[in-house]
């Protein structure tokens, strides 16, 4: 019984910390492609910008990625 | 996490070597002995071997200028190109076939020790740099705009270190466990299609985790 109850978990850590950080990145990548079709010379500062806000957003979904393997190890 | 590595040799009784350090060691080989070479063949008309090498030095170079200015990109270049370096050779590791199978060679920064060191170096970087710009602007960016911030913005030191390794260690080893995974399903053909991901990946932390010690530099070096 726990032990499905703990494969559960683990599905929906990773599962639901996937969700928001997944929506958010979509909606940067669009703003930041939009920016750079209206702007091409700007595309360079663009890039980092972009590169350093899906790092931080990819960290909330690593941070459920780990709750998921350490709950995945107890099983 | 929790997951302790195998100590395959017992150095002179009670240091414990794991494969993650040996993985280190080579890389510090293999790093050292690159550079004896290069410099061994510094020519005033370069060849096509140095031609590289300073592509790439200047692209780092290029790379820390736009973060930080040219005066604080020289000052520090030598530590931010160190830790680039060393962390995109500590991804690629374990890309290498077989790495990570046996325990005696590991991916070194898939291992959350590993990566958690690099935090605190940064963390000592990041407050050092920040009291030799000078102790009285150091102290005010605690209470900058409100006295109320002090707690959060000290809190906040603790947790850019924290979540520099956190990313590190989350991406790497999970690439490499969804390799193994696919490995597990279909040993040939399977996990190279997450290796050919993986290779832009391990070159994108090790840029993300330079850039943002970049940026946190900055923001502790700033000018008023």
């Amino acid at each position: 019984m726990s032990t499905s109850l703990i494969a559960l978990a683990a599905a929906l850590a990773i599962a639901f910390s996937t969700i928001g950080p997944a929506i958010g990145q979509g909606m940067t990548a669009k703003a930041a492609m939009e920016s750079i079709a209206r702007q091409p010379d700007a595309a360079k500062d663009i890039r980092s910008t972009l590169i350093i806000s899906m790092a931080l957003m990819e960290a909330l979904t690593i941070y459920g990625l780990l709750i998921a393997f350490m709950l995945v190890s107890k099983i | 996490m929790g997951e302790a590595s195998e100590v395959v040799i017992k150095l002179f009784g009670f240091l414990d070597v794991t494969g993650e350090v040996i993985a280190m060691w080579i890389i510090l080989g293999i790093i050292a002995i690159l550079s004896l070479i290069v410099k061994s063949i510094l020519k005033e008309k370069p060849g096509k071997f140095q031609n590289i090498i300073e592509w790439f030095v200047e692209y780092l170079d290029n790379f820390f200028t736009d973060l930080l200015g040219k005066k604080k990109a020289r000052q520090n270049f030598t530590f931010l190109a160190s830790l680039f370096i060393f962390i995109i050779f500590g991804n690629y590791s374990g890309l290498i076939p077989g790495v990570g199978m046996t325990d005696y060679v590991k991916a070194p920064t898939a291992s959350l020790s590993v990566t958690i060191a690099l935090g605190v170096i940064v963390f000592v970087f990041l407050q050092v740099s920040g009291l030799k710009h000078g102790v009285k602007h150091y102290f005010k960016r605690f209470v900058s705009p409100i006295f109320i911030m002090l707690p959060l913005l000290v809190l906040d030191e603790f947790i850019k270190p924290a979540s520099l390794a956190l990313r590190l260690y989350g991406n790497i080893f999970g690439e490499e466990m969804v390799t193994h995974q696919l490995y597990e399903i279909l040993p040939i053909g399977a996990p190279v299609v997450m290796m050919a991901l993986s290779l832009l990946f391990c070159a994108l932390q090790a840029m993300v985790f330079t850039m943002l010690v970049s940026i946190y530099l900055d923001e502790a070096t700033e000018e008023e």
